[in-house]
C-alpha cells in the first residue's frame, strides 16, 4: 500500500519533470513541431487544428496543450520549446508593450509583428477574434435604448462586472470614462461574470466576444465605435522552425476561420463537451482542409 | 531576487488602502466573512459537542465528520454550492463552504475538553445535587474552555486562510490582491496581500491563544490547589 502510493507520487513527479523539462533529444529524421495551446478550451482547438493540418500533410508534431498562461508560455516560446502557438493580437501586443495605443485590427497587427522577439513571427492573421467586450442583458439594452458603450454615458448608477484585473486595464473603469464619459463602479466578479449579469447584479459585463453565451443568453454585445478594446484577432506565432509549407497550411486555416466559426466551435464545445480533437476535426473536414 | 522597495512604494500609496477594492476593506471582508463562517459553525458544532461529551454517545460522529471534512475539497463545495443556490447568494455559499471547514475542528474542541474531564470530578458534581444541565454549565463547560478555544484557534486559521478564494466567485478579501496582482503581473501587490494575510492569521492565532491561556491557568490552579 505504501510503496504503491510512493510509486503513484514518483510517477507522478517524473511526469512533471517530463513536461518541464527539455524535450527529448532530436529524432534525426525532421523534429516534431511543438505545437502549445493556452489552458481554454477555445484556444485548444484551434491548436488542434493546426496539428491536425500538419500531420496530413505528413509533418510530425508534438502537442503541449493546456499551458496556462502567457507569462508561462511565452517564455518557453521565446526560448524556441514551443514552435507554434494560437495567439491573439490584441493580448499578446499587451503582453509585449503594456502601453500600446493602437486598437484597430490592421494596427495591432502591424504593431504586433514589429515588436516580437527575434525568432518568431506573426503568420497572417485570422478574420475570427477572440477578445473583451461589453455586454448587457436584452432587457437592459430595451429598457435603456442601449446599443453601443456611449449611450451609457447618461446612465447613473451603473455597475461594471468582470475578472478583477480588469479595474486595472486601459479599457477598464478609467478607458469608460475617458473614452465614453461612462461613470461605472467596478465590481470583481470573476467566474460569475456572466451568471452576475444575468442574475442583475451588475449592469454590464466584460465577456470575450467568442463565448457561447452571448448567443445562448441572448446578451447584447455594445459597439465599441472609438475603439477602447484593442482588437483581438487570432494569430498564429511561429518559430523559425516552422517552414514555408507548414506555413502555407497553417494560413489556409487562419483564413478559413471566421468570427462566426470560432463561435459555433466554442458552443461545441461548450453543450456536446465534445474533445478539441474531434471539433476541429469535423471543421476542417466542413471547410475542406481535411479529408 | 524581490525589490522591497517596489513592497515599501505599494504599502506607501494610499490608493492601494482606499476604496472598495482598497486594503482596508478588503481585511473587513475577509474578517466578517471569516468570523461570519466561524460564528455559524460554532452555533452547530458547540451545543453537539457538548451533548457528545456530556453523554458520551456519539463520539463516531466527531471522529467522522473530523475525517469527511479532511477529504472535501472547498474549492470545488464553494462552487457546488454557487451553483445550488445561485450567484445572487454567493456570499451565503462562501460562509456555508468555510462552515464545513470551521465545525469539525471546533467540535472536536468542546467534545475532547469535556470527555476528558476526569468522572471523579464529574460523579462529585452529580453527587452535590446538580441536574445534567448544571453540571454542563457549572463544571464541565468552564473546564472544558481552553481547548474549545483550541478549537477556535484552528478553525480561525483554517478559514482566514480559505477566504482566499473569494474572488474566484466574485466576492473581495484579501485574496483579491493576489488574484488580481497575479493576472496584471503586479508582484509587489501580490506578496503585499500575501504578507497582511499571513499578519492576520498570526495575530488572530495569538490573540486567541493568549485567550487559550488566561482560561487554562484557572483549571492548573485548580489542579495544584486539589494536589495540596
Amino acid at each position: 500500500m505504501k510503496y504503491a502510493r510512493l510509486a503513484a507520487l514518483a510517477l507522478s513527479v517524473t511526469a512533471v519533470l517530463g513536461v518541464t523539462g527539455c524535450s527529448p533529444a532530436a529524432e534525426p529524421a525532421g523534429e516534431p513541431i511543438v505545437i502549445g495551446s493556452q489552458q481554454y478550451y477555445s484556444n485548444e482547438i484551434i491548436a488542434e487544428a493546426y496539428a491536425l493540418v500538419l500531420e496530413d500533410a505528413g509533418f510530425t508534431v508534438e502537442r503541449q496543450f493546456s499551458l496556462g498562461q502567457r507569462d508561462v508560455y511565452v517564455p518557453a516560446l521565446v526560448d524556441g520549446e514551443i514552435d507554434l502557438f494560437p495567439e491573439y493580437t490584441g493580448n499578446l501586443l499587451q503582453f509585449f508593450v503594456p502601453e500600446a495605443t493602437e486598437t484597430a485590427a490592421d494596427d495591432v497587427y502591424a504593431a504586433l509583428a514589429s515588436s516580437l522577439p527575434a525568432g518568431l513571427t506573426a503568420l497572417a492573421m485570422s478574420p475570427a477574434s477572440d477578445q473583451d467586450s461589453y455586454n448587457v442583458t436584452q432587457d437592459f439594452a430595451s429598457a435603456n435604448g442601449v446599443a453601443s458603450i456611449g449611450d451609457l454615458a447618461g446612465l447613473g448608477g451603473l455597475t461594471l462586472g468582470g475578472a478583477p484585473e480588469l479595474a486595472e486595464r486601459p479599457y477598464g473603469p478609467t478607458g469608460l470614462l475617458a473614452t465614453y464619459g461612462v461613470t461605472v463602479e467596478f465590481s470583481a466578479t470573476g467566474e460569475t461574470t456572466v451568471d452576475s449579469l444575468v442574475a442583475g447584479i451588475v449592469d454590464m459585463a466584460n465577456v470575450y466576444s467568442a463565448d457561447p453565451r452571448i448567443q445562448q443568453l441572448g446578451l447584447v454585445t455594445l459597439a465599441d465605435p472609438l475603439g477602447l478594446f484593442l482588437a483581438s484577432n487570432v494569430v498564429p506565432i511561429a518559430s523559425d522552425a516552422v517552414n514555408a509549407d507548414a506555413r502555407a497550411l497553417i494560413d489556409a486555416v487562419s483564413a478559413a476561420m471566421s468570427a462566426e466559426d470560432l463561435v459555433a466551435l466554442n458552443v461545441r464545445s461548450v453543450d456536446e463537451k465534445l474533445s478539441a480533437a474531434v471539433i476541429a476535426r469535423d471543421w476542417l473536414v466542413a471547410e475542406g482542409l481535411l479529408e | 531576487m524581490f525589490d522591497f522597495a517596489e513592497l515599501a512604494a505599494w504599502f506607501a500609496d494610499s490608493t492601494n488602502w482606499d476604496g472598495r477594492y482598497g486594503l482596508w476593506f478588503l481585511l473587513a471582508e475577509h474578517l466578517v466573512l471569516s468570523l461570519g463562517a466561524i460564528l455559524l459553525a460554532a452555533v452547530v458544532a458547540l451545543p453537539l459537542g457538548t451533548l457528545i461529551g456530556h453523554t458520551g454517545k456519539g463520539e463516531f460522529a466527531v471522529i467522522g465528520l473530523g475525517s469527511v471534512s479532511r477529504a472535501v475539497p472547498t474549492m470545488g463545495l464553494l462552487f457546488a454550492l454557487v451553483l445550488l443556490f445561485g450567484v445572487e447568494q454567493r456570499d451565503l455559499s462562501l460562509i456555508l463552504a468555510l462552515t464545513a471547514i470551521a465545525i469539525p475542528p471546533l467540535l472536536a474542541g468542546t467534545f475532547s475538553g469535556i470527555s476528558t474531564i476526569p468522572w471523579s470530578i464529574r460523579d462529585s458534581a452529580t453527587a452535590q445535587g446538580m441536574t445534567g444541565l448544571q453540571r454542563i454549565r457549572h463544571v464541565e463547560l468552564p473546564l472544558a474552555t481552553p481547548s474549545i478555544v483550541g478549537g477556535f484557534r484552528i478553525a480561525f486559521i483554517h478559514v482566514v486562510s480559505t477566504v482566499v478564494l473569494a474572488p474566484l466567485v466574485g466576492l473581495g478579501g484579501l485574496g483579491f490582491g493576489i488574484v488580481q496582482g497575479l493576472t496584471v503581473r503586479n508582484y509587489a501587490q501580490v506578496l503585499a496581500s500575501s504578507l497582511v494575510i499571513i499578519a492576520t492569521t498570526v495575530i488572530g492565532d495569538q490573540l486567541l491563544g493568549w485567550v487559550q491561556r488566561r482560561t487554562g491557568s484557572r483549571l492548573v490552579e485548580h489542579q495544584t490547589t486539589e494536589k495540596s
